[in-house]
């Protein structure tokens, strides 16, 4: 217990699924955690399962692909904690579904997918690692899917960001290297949540993974760290077994 | 009065004013220009921002202002219906000293009364009456709670004439900006990357920052202006930078409000202790810096008060060669300019 006692986290994405499951894994280890989402009731849900268990909790409903509402997550994060260690880039759009193959994408939804996905993580990150840079340490976990190298038709907006997203954890990786700032893409597996039935709805569920179980690779390695630039959650929840 | 035998500073000119961000100008962050003007031997020498690493090396620290710039031009209603614009300065529990200013250029103050509320958005923001020291400043009421989330949700970057195109927050912060609370960029950070941070780091020079919350450097009043009105900044100076700064040979201070801070935290020792607390310190001739050895700055124009620090810092004859020195080179000056380092 309290493995994260004294960690400042901000999770995006944090009213559903992995992103709540997290906060809330966080919450229990001990950290001072920052959430955002877009919906302020989901999200006020998210912050009182996190307050229930003892932890200090920020939550702002901002939208992470716009800039105003990135400036104001992270201004108030900072205000509140006075810094970030944690920044878990959680908050994923899938674009619309059912999923279209590629060449039916509207090019406005896969610009948004690649907003949501692919360039606010990178402009949430650049926010944060000066100060991780200055301190000589920081996490920054980008949630991946193995949908970012693998082709699976009608997944071609989400795919391509994700894939997006991986190869800016790798690079960040190398360059952040000897400074004590870590950045490491996370591909979580296939989990039980609104989002995997939104584009699967005929999965079975019992086969699924529980996001619950899956926040607990995420709590290990913010205790933790990594030399990795991407990691599948299950090899992480291996090593902890 | 003192006769001076020193010939009087000429006008910055209007085209060395930096309208735009270097990036904006093709320029990369950390490429912009730098005047090295040595105190010890008087030698002015023309260098670029990322030589800096070749500049430091061990026992060098770098102490910089990690404080995150505002959205501190703030949409506001008066109950008549005219939009005036808020430029909150000084945060108290509750509380800000803000100027009140017309929205549009040039911005001139706006009287307003004590008592009245004002709309920002959906919240009431009460006058509760002026400041009595600098009575262009109204204290306004904005609630302990969301005071910081009204500014973000409603305000933009204070914009000053030479910036003629609406520029992104983002270009005001320096890459390390952390702890929101200034009304302008701390900008003499403004140029460092990460890359040139690292690479600083590779040289064996510390680095280390405190918070020093900038107030404004105009009340947008030109007479006023003058007079050069410093209020009080917050400031937060913890334990292990304070550490870093008596252990270092060389302090170099990123920024006149590192200046402003390191030297309000020594005490009559002229050792630095830990400090959190309001500053009113004016450095200058006649109150030069004690802890702080080196000092990089952006360019400042001989009426700012900035200037006045400037003093402290260079003989008035060597101060005035490298303005000129500076403006016939062609520097870039404001937030957004060239800088200068001072060792």
């Amino acid at each position: 217990m309290s493995q994260l006692h004294g960690t400042v986290a901000l999770v995006t994405g944090a009213s559903r699924g992995l992103g709540r499951a997290i906060a809330i894994a966080f919450a229990r280890e001990g950290a001072a955690i920052a959430i955002c989402a877009r919906g302020q009731a989901d999200l006020d849900a998210t912050a009182d399962a996190c307050r229930a268990l003892g932890a200090d909790v920020l939550a702002v409903a901002a939208d992470v692909a716009d800039p105003a509402g990135r400036e104001r997550l992270i201004a108030l994060a900072l205000d509140r904690f006075g810094r970030v260690d944690v920044l878990v880039n959680n908050a994923s759009t899938l674009g619309p579904t059912p999923l279209p193959l590629l060449a039916d994408t509207d090019p406005e939804a896969f610009e948004e997918v690649v907003r949501v996905n692919l360039t606010a993580p990178f402009m949430l990150a650049r926010s944060l690692v000066g100060g991780m840079l200055m301190r000589g340490s920081g996490l920054v976990v980008n949630v991946s899917s193995d949908a970012a190298v693998n082709g699976y038709p009608g997944w071609g907006a989400y795919s391509a960001a994700k894939a997006g997203l991986d190869a800016l954890s790798r690079v960040w990786a190398a360059e952040a290297q000897g400074f004590g700032v870590t950045v490491v893409s996370v591909d979580p597996g296939d989990m039980d949540t609104e989002m995997h039935r939104a584009a699967l709805p005929d999965d079975d569920p019992a086969q699924l993974a529980r996001p619950e179980d899956v926040a607990e690779a995420f709590v290990r390695l913010a205790a933790a760290g990594t030399a990795e630039s991407r990691l599948e959650a299950r090899e992480l929840l291996e090593v902890a077994r | 009065m003192i006769e001076t035998a020193l010939p009087p500073l000429p006008a910055l000119p209007p085209r060395l004013r930096a309208a735009r961000p270097a990036a904006r100008r093709g320029v990369r962050r950390d490429r912009v220009r730098l005047l090295v003007v040595d105190r010890g031997t008087g030698e002015i020498a023309h260098r670029r921002f990322d030589d800096l690493p070749e500049l430091v090396g061990p026992g060098d620290l770098l102490v910089v202002n990690t404080s995150r710039v505002l959205p501190a031009a703030v949409r506001a209603t008066r109950a008549s219906g005219e939009p005036v614009q808020l430029r909150p300065c000084v945060r108290r529990p509750g509380e800000w000293d803000a100027l009140a200013v017309q929205v549009a250029a040039p911005h001139a103050n706006v009287p307003l009364e004590a008592g009245e509320t004002l709309r920002v958005g959906d919240a009431a923001v009460r006058v509760v009456g002026r400041r009595e020291d600098i009575p262009l400043l109204w204290r306004v009421r904005l609630g302990v709670a969301g005071d910081l989330d009204l500014i973000l949700r409603h305000g933009e970057p204070i914009r000053y004439s030479y910036v003629r195109e609406p520029v992104p927050l983002d270009a005001y912060q320096p890459v390390y900006a952390s702890r929101p609370g200034s009304a302008e960029s701390p900008s003499a950070g403004l140029p460092f990357s990460w890359e040139l941070l690292a690479d600083i780091r590779r040289r064996g020079a510390g680095l280390a920052e405190l918070v020093l919350h900038t107030g404004l450097s105009s009340y947008q009043d030109d007479d006023f202006d003058l007079e050069h009105h410093l209020f009080e900044e917050w400031f937060e100076l913890e334990p292990a930078a304070a550490g870093a700064v008596e252990r270092a040979d060389r302090v170099i201070a990123v920024g006149t409000t590192v200046v402003r801070a390191l030297e309000t935290a020594a005490a009559a020792d002229g050792h630095v202790r830990p400090m959190w607390a309001w500053t009113r310190l004016a450095i200058g001739p006649e109150k030069p810096p004690r802890v702080v050895d080196a000092l990089l700055t952006g360019m400042h124009e001989p009426e700012a008060s900035h200037f006045d620090l400037l003093r402290g810092f260079l003989p008035e004859a060597l101060l005035g060669r490298a303005y000129r020195e500076a403006i016939a080179s062609g520097y870039l000056w404001h937030e957004f300019g060239d800088a200068a380092l001072v060792v």
